[in-house]
């Protein structure tokens, strides 16, 4: 009764099709067909395109899409328990890392943070005028009771950076060391670059319970790594060939080389790296607030789903003033890595 | 006065391109080296270079831009491989080396200057200066010391705590040159080491490179597209082209008898009175007695002394004289004729009967 009916009796497949004909659940398209009267018009205009519900219609042994999705689904379910049993031990420390760190920060009284991270601006900035700005922010912040919030996805960041760093250099120096290591590794970051951010909370919302905090540990740094180790190999690569011939022909080891001038020499490329990993990993926390990330973004959350116009905006706001924050500072130490080493 | 060898190449032969082993073959076979890019998409870099360089002495390669001069440098440390061939330094083939041997080779045996002085940019002078002999771990003090020694000895006293790029090029090429002394090598490659500065700090250069070398008697390669500069410096001149050897030997015998329609080119524009030296040009009297000579000269003067001190004169003879005793006679008529460049068709002519 399908439109191509006639072509699996041509090829002699109906006794296949007809097989083990069950009558599962109808689809909407062949209950709008049933309903409308059900004879199938031979029209060459509506030649309906060869799809998996199309073609089930006329040979049962063909799937629907959704028994494809479904089946989907339960692979992933099967394999899900023996990958649960290798990442969960694995990714368990990313738990702790987050947790502690949420802890420690939202525990330390703010006289004792504030100042803290007015020293750290300092230290990497080594402006004055940053770290007035950043002052001034923390103390708006505070004011207006956002400071615990903030500091809990400070600290999240914190957490996600420092790791995407300890990971991602390495891969990086490892892809500008081989042409075939970067040639696997590229589309793997193109992936994960386009993948739209939500996508990624898909399958892990499957692996890990929501309440762990290792789940939105995962999707932040899965998402915010790939600059760092774009621009680590970029940087690595980009170094002078006129040094590092110097340095082969006063006879450095590699590991001499590598230390002693290809990471100082990239390390402004590097820099730059780490700045956009900072900032997709913010971009990340506030969606990662679906799964449950606490911080700023759980406000945003609770303004569109209570329709809470002021606590959405506010927030919001709050999430712009971090990421100004995080730029300038992360950027003001970029510029002085790259004067230092100006030639 | 016989000199040791110290780096001797032999039959030396570099392809570039995907598969140089059976191009070899190729080349050996007579395929010439624009047929051999064209058709088998291959470059040859060098053929058959066959090349001793005297221990102590100054060796200066020269050639066009393309003319494999770097390329030939770069294999007596084997910063590149050869296709065929042997590079032997000290009497052993360095292709033979292990990876360690090599090292130790490039660490303290053989140093090198750039081109484009390759300064590591986030270090200090000082920490330029002493990068050899960080790299084969020295502790920290006796880094300094050379470093600091050597930086004295190129002029650049005062500068240890500046980095590269506040020095100008001249200065950089003297942390380059103190870089490559502290290692305290036997050897030292120098890849076009001046070419990048301007005339005037050249000379400076030059000038001192041969004050060191009046010293320490170093084993020197030195890579020049500058006639001038090879003619100064040189105590044996290779010229190459298209990656070959054109002519080779002592700088002054081959200004005079060029043997090569490419090497009379080069040679057209020099200043000939400047560069020759009256060893050159003069009639060796082998211990014979000299009478009516106008005055005595000495064998290492240039032609433009000799000229400066006759006054224009030519028809005087003088006696050339060398640590004091006389071993030629010098026709101001054959200096004016060594001025005037010959024609390479007549070769080896006059060079037999003064060799
Ligand atoms: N890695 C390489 N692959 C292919 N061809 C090369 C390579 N290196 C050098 N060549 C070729 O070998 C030849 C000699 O190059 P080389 O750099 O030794 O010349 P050079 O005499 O030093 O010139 P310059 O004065 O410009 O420095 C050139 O034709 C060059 O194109
Ligand atoms: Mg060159």
């Amino acid at each position: 009764m399908g439109y191509y009916d006639g072509v699996f009796d041509a090829l002699g497949l109906r006794d296949w099709c007809d097989a083990d004909k069950v009558q599962g659940p109808m689809s909407m398209a062949e209950l709008m067909a049933r309903v409308r009267g059900g004879a199938v018009e031979n029209n060459w205009w509506d030649i309906p395109f060869p799809s998996l519900d199309n073609l089930h219609a006329s040979c049962q042994a063909i799937g629907r899409t959704r028994e494809m999705t479904s089946a989907v689904e339960q692979g992933f379910l099967d394999i899900k328990d023996s990958l649960k049993f290798v990442l969960d031990p694995l990714t368990q420390p990313l738990s702790w890392l987050l947790d502690g760190s949420i802890f420690v920060f939202g525990q330390t009284p703010w006289w004792i943070i504030i100042p803290l991270m007015l020293l750290a601006s300092f230290y990497v900035s080594r402006s004055v005028g940053i770290t007035v700005f950043v002052a001034l922010s923390f103390g708006f912040l505070g004011f207006i009771d956002h400071y615990g919030f903030a500091i809990q996805t400070l600290s999240i960041i914190f957490v996600c950076t420092v790791l995407c760093v300890l990971i991602g250099v390495p891969i990086g120096i490892a892809m500008s060391k081989s042409d075939t290591f970067q040639r696997m590794t590229i589309p793997v970051l193109d992936m994960l670059q386009t993948l739209p951010s939500f996508v990624y909370l898909i399958p892990l919302i499957f692996l890990f319970s929501v309440t762990e905090s290792k789940l939105y540990g995962i999707a932040i740094i899965l998402y915010a790594i790939v600059p760092v180790i774009r621009l680590t190999d970029l940087g690595i690569r980009l170094v002078d060939k006129d040094v590092i011939e110097a340095a082969n022909a006063f006879g450095m080891t590699p590991g001499q080389k590598l230390f002693k001038v290809e990471i100082p020499l990239a390390l402004p490329t590097i820099m730059a790296g780490v700045n956009q990993t900072i900032m997709m990993a913010l971009a990340m926390v506030v969606i990662a607030s679906l799964v449950s990330a606490p911080g700023l973004g759980e406000l945003v959350l609770r303004g569109i789903r209570n329709l809470e116009l002021g606590v959405g905006l506010v927030s919001g706001f709050c999430i712009v003033l971090l990421a100004v924050i995080l730029d300038r500072v992360s950027k003001a130490s970029l510029a002085r890595i790259d004067g230092a080493q100006r030639h | 006065m016989a000199t040791k060898t110290k780096i001797e190449i032999r039959q030396l032969y570099k392809i570039f391109g995907p598969n140089p082993k059976q191009a070899l073959q190729l080349v050996l076979d007579g395929v010439s080296k624009p047929e051999l890019l064209e058709k088998h998409d291959h470059v040859l870099g060098l053929q058959d270079i066959n090349v001793s360089m005297g221990e102590g002495k100054i060796s200066v390669i020269m050639g066009l831009s393309g003319s494999g001069k770097s390329t030939l440098i770069r294999h007596l440390n084997l910063l590149i491989e050869p296709t065929a061939g042997e590079v032997l330094v000290d009497g052993i083939d360095v292709t033979t080396y292990s990876i360690d041997d090599l090292r130790r080779l490039r660490q303290s045996r053989m140093s090198m200057v750039f081109q484009k002085f390759a300064l590591l940019p986030h270090r200090s002078v000082l920490q330029n200066a002493g990068l050899a002999l960080a790299v084969r771990g020295e502790t920290r003090a006796m880094v300094e010391g050379e470093a600091r020694k050597w930086l004295e000895r190129v002029g650049l006293a005062g500068y240890e705590e500046h980095y590269p790029h506040q020095l100008s090029g001249g200065m950089q090429q003297r942390v380059g040159i103190a870089r490559a002394l502290a290692s305290n090598a036997e050897t030292m490659l120098m890849d076009e080491a001046f070419s990048a500065l301007d005339p005037l700090i050249r000379t400076d250069m030059q000038n001192l490179l041969l004050e060191l070398q009046a010293d320490l008697h170093k084993t020197i390669v030195f890579i020049t597209h500058d006639l001038d500069e090879a003619m100064k410096l040189a105590d044996h001149l290779v010229i190459l082209k298209d990656g070959y050897v054109v002519q080779q030997g002592d700088p002054q015998q081959i200004l005079l008898y060029p043997n090569d329609p490419y090497i009379e080119d080069f040679v057209s524009d020099i200043n000939r009175a400047r560069v020759l030296r009256v060893r050159s040009v003069m009639t060796p009297t082998n211990g014979a007695g000299l009478s009516d000579t106008f005055g005595e000269v000495g064998v290492d003067d240039t032609l433009e002394d000799v000229i400066a001190r006759s006054g224009g004169e030519t028809s005087h003879n003088y006696a050339v004289v060398q640590d004091g005793a006389a071993v030629g006679k010098l026709d101001m008529k054959d200096l004016v004729r060594a001025l005037v460049p010959r024609a390479a068709s007549a070769p080896g002519a006059r060079a037999a009967d003064l060799n």
